[in-house]
């Protein structure tokens, strides 16, 4: 069996409202193999976002365990989880979240300055290369089309060379056509960078085609079923 | 590796991306700065120019390297001999006399003046030059021609006593011919407040003119030049030692060119230590508007945070770049400032050059910039600290669903102290630089209240708002609502007018009290006039023809001469601690008189008076506020220099002075006995219930036919105070305004801040069919309401204030003036309105599709 990067061992979350606490996680046990990908699906409200930020240490479960990349998140301070971000993750939003003041090349490579690289730049116009803007380094996010921004923010996800990488309905503010194309060029570097792969979805064939899709509900797990390339 | 994580070149590295966004949310926060910045540099670099000017001027200000005063007497031949050895020396006389034309006018009479009377001799200037119209030698101008002496007097003389030069007018028992009026003369500035016109003649005219008899009021001035190789400062300071030493009672007032005009430099001190705790006022309510700035603009960046916090930055990073982008516009806002500042020099010169006596040293000065340039820098991180330690908590979360509500932690503890340290060192370095410590904390300490007590009105009226009853009229129930909704603008626009309006009600409350004191308010029984030198042999003929006329309803009388104060309890004067209040008294000579009875307008206090017939040692009544000052009791002793001769007296009582009567009161009231043998003149004071016109028949009837006499018009000395008043209250209402310019700014940037849910809103209410003229309506209401409160608290806490500065600071009695608050809250709430329409007038006419659309 391969060794498990994500672990979650009964997680529950709940948040404060005006109408009284909300219970949005409610017991989530869950693995993720090592180099996997895994498709979370679900209605809305069902938790997989709230469930993608307690992997990513943003958000603290009100109870349970968490490992994640072998490190447990649970007994982190929030400048220790800043820190194993940095080092393990790297996050696809669906409004894809660029700096609008910096560049392409410099948005792709702040994970890297975080990280004191002394090589950031190199490395990251190495990544806009891989997804195909290396004619694009000095251009500002609003010069730039929707696909054009979420592959700048692919390449800043991975330029850190994260174990896992999450994506966060990544197509969700695309075209079909430019979507697709993003999916594929995520899958790639899936692939090319060997990191674990968790994605939230609302489409069933594209959580088909990870190795496992984990169905929400109310905040539990309602089922785990082995995907296209289990 | 957390090598780079929060190194603080990363953090410029970030900041200067983010800076690239442009400064647009910006200008409110640099000008809020830039205006406090401004207003204390001017202050400061103009003060600097004064009194640079008055310590390198010192020379031609005191006319000579030292100088020395005499009343009532002139040197010794030894004193003389001793202070000219080695020495160019000039003496004068100068003394207050009568002038009065010698032809007719219109209406039968003569017109006359009092005139600032100076005697000179050949060796005048030492230092500078006169300037005489027409150009002349100040010699020729003076000289005795066809058997007249020359005369020459300040313009204003000419119009008063309706002559021009060339004619006569006398002086005491002389006729002068009038050679020309003075455009400059060096050593005007040292002799101290004027009543009347200067006029200028020799020394050797004076006997003339009879003025000068046993007892005048005649000052003498030894004005000394030192040998161009023996100038040094220590030269100066080690001969006046040697003076004080070789003649110890002298009595005469030693000022020396260092500090050539010590009150006019305290005066400006004074104005100026006032112009920049309004100009630092000024900048923390501008410190409001850089706290709103910061906040929105943190708010902007919201989403960027949370990107920052999802890529693995760390919070101290993140407060880092935030803080060095605040910085950095401050230093923007802090240079504009300087740069006007540093102007205000040359602007006074040019705008009021000629109206400033003193020969300022205009140019730029580094000090007054840098502390500018401190407080500045203070203020931005007094206010930015708090709202970037709250940045640093933005989750995020945030970037994965919708906030519902934003997350309101109090930062962390070291923010916290970090904005009390910054304020705390703005407090302290008002305070430790200030020569007037304990005033520059009080006007701290009182400015942190009013802040604390607008702090606790706006939140009252939000939580007013909140709970008002609900009314029928939509229109009201909205304008309510915004005023106490998360986000409205409530508090800042209380805070920022509210410290502007309250600061500005104070002045002129203050001012309205103090020249309602002086002038509208004149007590029933003030006297007309007052009149000086009158010899005692004259006194019964002068009482029998004033008391003879029509109108005049009382005429009391005094004798007078001049002392200093030269020992306390045999403690010498510059040795004896006194409370900072009562140090005028030690200054300089003081006048002083000899009563059997209790003088009027006088209440015992401590002590007994003396028997009628009391002809015992010395006692001496003093003033009860001076004798807290000095700290004395009955039976202590106090020593007075008169004509160079030291009188010690036993202190029998003290009397509490009521001193808006402004009867003859005196702070030392002798014994008679020792002083009534000594030369002296008297004082008399008439009452009159008459017209002007009878009043001036009297002092023209008086002053002909004792030249000696000078007569001192009550209301025109109080219009002399009055207008130096005047002056300064304008100055203080110029700096006020900019502390409500910088209120307005702080407003107008919220109403900026706001401007997005203001279109929200009014595209909302559009789409369910509200007009535009009905949405404005909404807006007026919140506007006269938000506006009208904050006045109201304002005039509230300005009128405590100055209540407080009347009755128990200056002692006098507090009048209320309804009409200055009327005006007050009449055009702070129309400027609420005004401002909060213009910059909501654009969200009314913003198309509701494209706003639905963008949504």
């Amino acid at each position: 069996m391969p060794d498990k990067i994500i672990k979650l061992d009964s997680v529950t979350l709940s948040l404060p409202s005006a109408a009284g606490p909300v219970n949005i996680l409610r017991g989530i046990d869950l693995s993720i193999a090592k180099g996997e990908t895994a498709g979370l699906v679900g209605p809305s409200g069902s938790g997989k976002s709230t469930l993608l930020m307690v992997l990513a240490g943003l958000e603290r479960p009100s109870s349970g365990r968490i490992i994640c990349a072998g490190e447990d998140l649970t007994q982190y301070g929030e400048d220790r989880l800043a820190r194993f971000r940095r080092d393990h993750i790297g996050i696809v939003f669906q409004s894809f979240h660029l700096i609008p003041t910096m560049t392409a090349l410099e948005n792709v490579a702040i994970p890297l300055e975080f990280a004191g690289k002394a090589d950031a730049f190199a490395r990251a116009e190495e990544e806009l290369k891989l997804v195909g803007l290396g004619h694009r380094l000095t251009h500002y996010p609003g010069q730039l089309s929707g696909g054009e921004q979420q592959r700048v923010a692919l390449a800043r996800a991975v330029a850190g060379d994260p174990e896992i990488l999450l994506a966060d309905e990544p197509t969700g503010n695309l075209d079909q056509a430019t979507g697709a194309e993003i999916i594929e060029l995520m899958f790639d570097l899936h692939r090319r960078k060997g990191a674990t792969l968790v994605l939230i979805t609302h489409d069933e064939a594209l959580a088909e085609r990870c190795h496992s899709v984990v169905r929400l509900k109310d905040g539990l797990i309602e089922s785990v079923e082995a995907g296209a390339a289990a | 590796m957390n090598g780079g994580e929060a190194s603080l070149p990363l953090a410029f590295r970030l900041a200067r991306r983010e800076l690239r966004g442009g400064l647009s949310g910006f200008r409110v926060f640099i000008a809020c700065l830039a205006l406090g910045v401004a207003a204390i540099a001017g202050v400061g670099s103009v003060s600097t120019a004064l009194t640079r000017g008055l310590a390198e001027g010192g020379q031609d200000i005191l006319g000579g390297d030292v100088a020395l005063r005499l009343i009532h007497r002139e040197a010794t031949q030894e004193e003389f001999s001793y202070i000219s050895e080695g020495h160019d020396v000039t003496v004068s006389a100068e003394m207050r006399a009568m002038a009065r034309g010698v032809e007719e006018d219109e209406s039968g009479g003569r017109g006359q003046t009092l005139v600032e009377l100076k005697a000179v001799d050949d060796a005048y200037p030492l230092y500078g030059a006169m300037e005489l119209v027409p150009s002349m030698p100040l010699a020729d101008a003076l000289a005795v021609r066809d058997g007249r002496p020359g005369v020459v007097v300040e313009p204003n003389l000419l119009s008063r006593l309706g002559v021009a030069v060339g004619d006569d007018i006398r002086i005491g028992d002389e006729t002068f011919e009038l050679r020309a009026t003075i455009a400059h003369e060096p050593d005007r500035v040292s002799d101290g407040f004027a009543l009347g016109p200067r006029a200028m003649m020799t020394r050797d005219a004076l006997p003339g003119t009879g003025l000068v008899q046993p007892g005048s009021l005649v000052e003498y001035y030894y004005r000394i030049r030192f040998p161009g190789d023996a100038r040094s400062t220590s030269d100066v300071a080690s001969w006046t030692e040697a003076l004080n030493e070789r003649f110890p009672d002298a009595g005469w007032r030693v000022t020396d060119r260092s500090d050539s005009a010590p009150g006019v430099r305290r005066f400006v001190e004074r104005v100026a230590l006032f112009l920049s705790l309004v100009g630092l006022t000024a900048l923390v309510v501008g410190g409001v508007g850089v706290a709103n700035a910061v906040k929105s603009y943190l708010d902007s960046k919201r989403e960027v945070i949370a990107t920052f916090k999802c890529l693995g930055a760390p919070g101290a990073l993140i407060f880092r770049i935030y803080l060095i982008q605040v910085l950095a516009l401050a230093g923007v806002g802090i240079a504009i400032g300087l740069a006007l500042g540093m102007m205000a020099p040359f602007l006074v010169d040019a705008v009021a050059g000629d109206m400033i006596p003193i020969p300022a040293e205009m140019g730029v000065y580094g000090g007054p910039l840098l502390l500018a340039a401190a407080y500045g820098f203070l203020t931005a991180l007094a206010f930015a600290i708090w709202p970037l330690a709250r940045a640093r908590e933005v989750p995020a979360t945030g970037l994965f669903r919708d906030i519902i509500a934003p997350v309101r932690r109090f930062p962390r503890p070291v923010y916290v102290a970090a904005t009390g340290g910054a304020l705390f060192m703005l407090a302290a370095l008002a305070v430790a630089l200030a020569e007037e410590r304990m005033f520059a904390l009080w006007f701290v300490a009182a400015a942190v209240a009013i802040f604390a007590v607008l702090r606790a009105a706006a939140e009252g009226i939000m939580d007013l708002a909140a709970r008002a009853p609900r009314f029928r009229s939509p229109g009201l129930r909205l304008a309510l609502a915004n005023i106490h909704r998360p986000g409205a603008p409530t508090s800042a626009v209380v805070l920022s007018l509210g410290l502007g309006l309250t600061l500005l009600v104070t002045v002129s409350l203050i001012n309205g009290n103090l020249t309602g004191e002086i002038a509208n308010e004149l007590p029933e029984r003030a006297p007309a006039f007052f009149f000086v030198d009158i010899q005692p042999d004259q006194t019964e003929e002068l009482a029998s023809l004033v008391t003879g006329t029509p109108g005049v309803t009382a005429f009391n009388r005094v004798p007078m001469l001049r002392g200093k104060i030269a020992a306390v309890n045999a403690v010498p004067s510059d040795q004896v601690e006194v409370t900072p209040e009562a140090q005028w008294a030690l200054r300089g000579d003081r006048g002083i008189t000899y009563s059997s009875t209790l003088p009027e307008g006088s209440t015992l206090v401590r002590g007994t008076w003396w028997d009628g017939d009391y002809q015992g040692p010395p006692l001496v009544s003093f003033g009860e506020d001076l004798a807290q000052g000095f700290g004395i009791d009955v039976g202590d002793t106090i020593t007075v220099n008169v004509l160079g001769r030291e009188i010690t007296a036993r202190v029998a009582n003290t009397r509490a002075i009521d001193w808006t009567s402004l009867g003859i009161n005196f702070v030392l009231v002798f014994s008679p006995g020792m002083l009534s043998s000594a030369p002296h003149t008297v004082l008399a004071t008439v009452e009159m219930d008459a017209t002007a016109d009878q009043e001036e028949a009297l002092e023209r009837e008086v002053t002909s036919k004792f030249p000696n006499v000078t007569s001192v018009r009550v209301r025109e000395a109080l219009q002399a105070v009055n207008g130096l008043l005047e002056n300064f209250a304008t100055a203080v209402s110029a700096t006020g305004v900019v502390t409500l310019a910088a209120g307005v700014l702080v407003l107008a940037g919220a109403m900026a801040a706001g401007f997005r849910s203001r279109v929200r809103d009014a595209v909302i209410l559009k789409v369910l069919g509200a007009t535009r003229g009905r949405i404005l309506g909404i807006y007026i209401r919140e506007y006269a309401v938000l506006g009208f409160a904050t006045a109201l608290v304002a005039a509230l806490a300005g009128t405590l204030a100055a209540w407080v500065v009347i009755t128990v600071v200056m002692d006098m009695p507090w009048r209320f003036l309804p009409g200055t608050l009327a005006v007050t809250i009449a055009a702070a709430t129309f400027v609420t309105v005004g401002l909060g329409l213009l910059g909501t007038w654009r969200a009314l006419s913003v198309s509701a599709a494209g706003v639905l659309r963008a949504d």
